[in-house]
């Protein structure tokens, strides 16, 4: 995706969605969420929720001591010959790596899948440049040639079937491409290979960065992150401030955690641990190594205490898996690159009320995704605060909510705290709905009302049970 | 000294589920529980607070404080998701120094869910109910994870003489409810119980039975508009059944 | 401010630090009691079960039929061109030997990377072994090329017991002064077209996990 959104329409997106996209999803995270039942069920369930408080109490000691160890980071990577970088925002960060890029010559650029680059569009900024960048995860590079942003973060081609990326590929890439995924992947492996031997820079994110050695743990499964951090001469990280973590026992617990939440594998295939560049010849890998910090947002969300531990998030992708809202509308509907609770959660944050108020609406406040969390992200409590951000306003933002319905609200909830006027008003109900009934239930409600009878009737007002209690009562008493 | 009920009726309660509530207090009563019905009871405040007007929410809080806090004995509600609410979300409503901080501290651990109150107050599984039906269970979202009763409906409801209880297949999915999300999306709502609707219909059973009127209206509804002849029913209305 | 500046100050705003505010310990409940090893040879069967899950191809191999072993497999992937670390352990194994008496065309692993790229085989060294999760470990060192696991088509390990470690904690512990070092866990694969498990996409399209005995 290149284009950050300025508005957000999650009910308009979703009246787009294709009406394959929510069979292939489910297709898809029903086999996840499988796969990852089987290997939890091996590490066994006292052990992985162990695991999980440890995950999180990792994540948040990582969180709120953040400038500690951003500090020691950004010191071993120096030490280890690496060059650090600092990027306020997604101008900045594309600067850097433009800049870099120019400064080297570079024509061709390879990249490993990375939520932080798709966060700040930094392949239409290279390309404007006329570098030419190309996405090397298959998902990504399916995506990429057909023009679109990823649907889910671990799979981000999942609403392409088969025989709509063979039609892709032989579109766009001028081959005879049948809808098989063994020649798909392969016609992909050779087109790509020859990219890899070629480009001058390697661009990359971090799932982690380990502070007490500043180290990048990279975890992939087709390898593409191997070539794109071992063969171009030039490797740039570009990773969220909120990736670093402690030490090592930390990635200990984290990879225990990441791999089995995210696919359901003990181990992804390939896990790089990358700390500056190349230190001989003969080991081979980049000679020059850049590690571009990225805020883009996220000091601004750590301001609130609740809000802040979106920032947890190791970006396993279970949330989507086990949301029956994501399952329902795929990706695209949450307009940005992040989606499912963790998009209606990070994208609100990092895009402001202004313009992405609707998405921590988009949760039936199931708690699926907290019951799944590896790092226990409590994700509808700090829904239920960005709602009240988006309709009250914080100390982070003002409220987004027109005054009208502020005011219709006040009167509503005046109707809550007089207990003769609520009394009064399930009375009435019962008269005024009397033209619409049709034995004992509402088929179909005027506006805004019609919102809940277009899905379903609305069983009728029948409050009579006060009545029957106090007369019982009575009764007894006589 | 008997154990006395304080019932906490909750909105959507009072006004569809009239009867739900009349065998609530039949249950009680033939468990030897002395049933009462504060007056002056509104709402708990949950769909102010869920829509994000936190504010709007404290004055129904309120005025439930201010009923129930008057009350001795047990506060029992047929709806996991309004205990859920004041449980755990009004301390945060009330924090340290505010005027209603002692009341919620006093209020919040003798308020339960239905099924709570049977099982882990009143230490009863069997309660005399006979049903002889082939029934499916749907696991409402904030009983089942807000209150963590994952097990305990069931158990009441196998324990019911003449019931089948059949396994309903995502049991523990949400079924699209969830408050104002149903009319804020109400296309993605719709879809969800849709779902919900087709896994019930391909268990074989006669009844579809939850704990919270939220999912119930849902789920209700959505069979009635596809002329489905499988009938909606809270847990409690079963338990009384005989 | 420089963003540098800026970052670190809109972080410790936000959490209300100071620069020498002290750095909590990490809790124990945030650490996580490493697995206990089985003996030896039971370790070894669970690597090996878990590489063989996993597409990997696994076997124990004696001494005297290392040859009959490597004939076998540059047989079945049509070896044409082979590269292997410069370590002393496959030296003594004499596999770069055997190769060329079979016939294969060995190439330097300090040979560039399109000739690396041209290769069939890569064989390596195995540094340390995960049982539970059937993942190696290999170094980059000077005689450990990175390339030599990563661009040919066939990827040969030769593992001993002396690699295994129950956890991730020990071989961290020896290695955290290295600059790279990569896990590897089965041969490469994506599930990205349709959740189909295809195995062999950038990396290694095949995997060989020997113990020699």
């Amino acid at each position: 995706m290149s284009q950050i959104p300025t508005h957000i329409n999650f009910r308009t997106n979703v009246k787009n969605v294709p009406p394959h996209m929510p069979v292939s999803v489910r297709k898809a995270t029903s086999k996840f969420l499988g796969t990852r039942q089987a290997v939890v069920d091996v590490v066994g369930d006292e052990r992985w929720q162990a695991l999980r408080q440890a995950g999180h109490e990792i994540r948040l000691h990582s969180l709120t001591h953040m400038d500690h160890y951003l500090t020691r980071l950004e010191e071993k990577v120096r030490a280890a010959g690496g060059i650090v970088h600092w990027a306020r925002d997604a101008a900045e960060a594309k600067q850097i790596v433009l800049e870099l890029a120019k400064e080297r010559g570079v024509k061709r650029a390879v990249k490993v899948k990375s939520m932080a680059t798709e966060e700040i569009g930094l392949n239409h900024a290279l390309q404007e440049n006329g570098i030419s960048v190309l996405e090397t995860d298959l998902g990504e590079f399916i995506i990429q040639l057909a023009g679109v942003g990823p649907s889910h973060i671990i799979v981000p081609a999942v609403h392409l079937t088969k025989e709509g990326i063979a039609e892709l590929f032989t579109q766009k890439l001028g081959v005879d491409a049948p809808p098989d995924p063994l020649k798909l992947c392969a016609i992909a492996r050779t087109r790509l290979r020859e990219e890899f031997l070629s480009a001058d820079l390697g661009i990359s994110g971090a799932n982690f960065m380990v502070a007490e050695t500043g180290t990048l743990v990279i975890v992939t499964n087709e390898g593409n992150g191997r070539m794109c951090t071992t063969l171009p001469p030039l490797h740039i990280a570009v990773v969220g401030i909120d990736k670093v973590v402690p030490d090592w026992e930390s990635v200990n617990v984290l990879l225990k955690l990441l791999p089995r939440s995210a696919t359901g594998q003990k181990m992804s295939a390939y896990t790089s641990f990358i700390t500056g560049p190349r230190r001989s010849n003969e080991e081979g890998g980049p000679k020059e190594f850049h590690l571009v910090l990225l805020d883009n947002g996220r000091t601004r969300i750590m301001k609130d205490e609740v809000t802040r531990e979106t920032l947890l998030c190791i970006r396993c992708g279970v949330c989507l898996n086990v949301c029956p809202v994501y399952n329902n509308v795929g990706g695209h509907a949450y307009g940005f690159a992040y989606s499912g609770p963790i998009g209606a959660m990070l994208s609100t944050q990092l895009l402001g009320m202004k313009t992405a108020a609707d998405l921590p609406f988009a949760s039936s406040l199931c708690g699926a995704c907290a019951e799944f969390c590896p790092v226990k992200i409590p994700i509808p409590e700090i829904l239920l605060r960005l709602r009240h951000r988006a309709v009250e306003g914080d100390q982070i933002e003002r409220a987004a909510a027109p005054a009208v319905i502020q005011a219709g609200v006040k009167l509503g909830t005046l109707s809550f705290s007089l207990p003769w006027l609520y009394e009064f008003g399930t009375q009435m109900l019962k008269y005024i709905q009397a033209p619409l009934r049709k034995n004992g239930w509402l088929p179909n409600l005027p506006p805004p009302a019609n919102r809940w009878t277009m899905a379903r009737p609305l069983p009728a007002f029948g409050a009579d049970f006060r009545a029957w209690f106090r007369k019982r009562k009575n009764e007894r008493q006589r | 000294m008997t154990t006395k009920a304080q019932l906490f009726i909750t909105c959507l309660g009072e006004n569809f589920f009239s009867d739900t509530l009349k065998d609530m207090v039949r249950v009680l009563e033939r468990l030897g529980v002395q049933c009462e019905m504060p007056e002056g009871q509104t709402c708990c405040g949950q769909p102010f607070f869920n829509s994000g007007f936190q504010s709007g929410a404290l004055a129904p809080a309120r005025q439930f404080i201010k009923v129930f806090g008057k009350t001795d004995g047990y506060i029992v509600a047929p709806s996991g998701s309004c205990v859920d609410f004041v449980r755990h979300h009004y301390r945060e409503l009330f924090p340290e120094g505010t005027p209603e901080h002692a009341r919620v501290k006093e209020l919040v651990p003798r308020t339960f869910e239905f099924c709570e109150f049977l099982l882990n107050v009143l230490k009863m599984t069997d309660v005399g109910a006979v049903f002889p039906h082939k029934v499916t269970y749907h696991a409402s979202c904030h009983l089942l994870r807000g209150l963590g009763l994952r097990e305990e409906p069931k158990k009441l409801l196998r324990a019911v003489k003449g019931l089948e209880l059949v396994p309903l297949n995502e049991e523990e999915t949400c079924c699209g409810f969830g408050g104002v999300f149903s009319v804020v999306y109400p296309e993605v709502s719709k879809t969800m119980m849709e779902t919900k609707l087709d896994n019930i219909q391909a268990s074989g059973a006669e009844y579809i039975i939850a704990g919270d009127p939220g999912c119930l209206m849902n789920i209700a509804g959505g069979l009635r508009k596809v002329g489905s002849p499988i009938r909606a029913l809270h847990l409690i209305s079963v338990l009384a059944a005989q | 401010m420089n963003a540098r500046e800026q970052i670190l100050a809109d972080v410790q705003n936000a959490l209300h630090r100071t620069s020498d505010a002290p750095v909590a310990a990490i809790s124990a409940s945030a650490r996580i009691a490493p697995r206990t090893p089985d003996d030896a040879n039971a370790e070894m069967n669970m690597l090996f079960e878990e590489i063989g899950k996993l597409g990997g191809a696994t076997g124990r191999v004696k001494k005297n039929e290392i040859k009959a072993a490597l004939e076998k497999l540059v047989k079945e992937q049509e070896v044409k061109k082979a590269t292997l670390w410069n370590t002393g352990e496959l030296e003594e194994l004499g596999i770069a030997q055997i190769l060329t008496e079979l016939g294969v065309q060995l190439v330097s692993p300090l040979a560039d990377k399109r000739a690396m790229a041209e290769c069939d085989l890569g064989v390596t060294g195995v540094d340390y072994a995960f049982p539970e999760t059937g993942t190696l470990m290999l170094r980059a060192l000077p005689d450990k090329p990175r390339a030599v696991s990563l661009l040919p088509r066939v990827h040969l390990a030769i593992v001993s017991p002396s690699a295994l470690r129950a956890d991730l904690g020990p071989a961290f512990a020896e290695v955290r002064g290295d600059n790279y070092w990569i896990f590897i866990t089965g041969p490469s694969r994506t599930a990205d077209i349709e959740l189909t498990v295809t195995i062999g996409v950038h990396g290694a399209k095949a995997l060989y996990v020997w113990q020699v005995i």
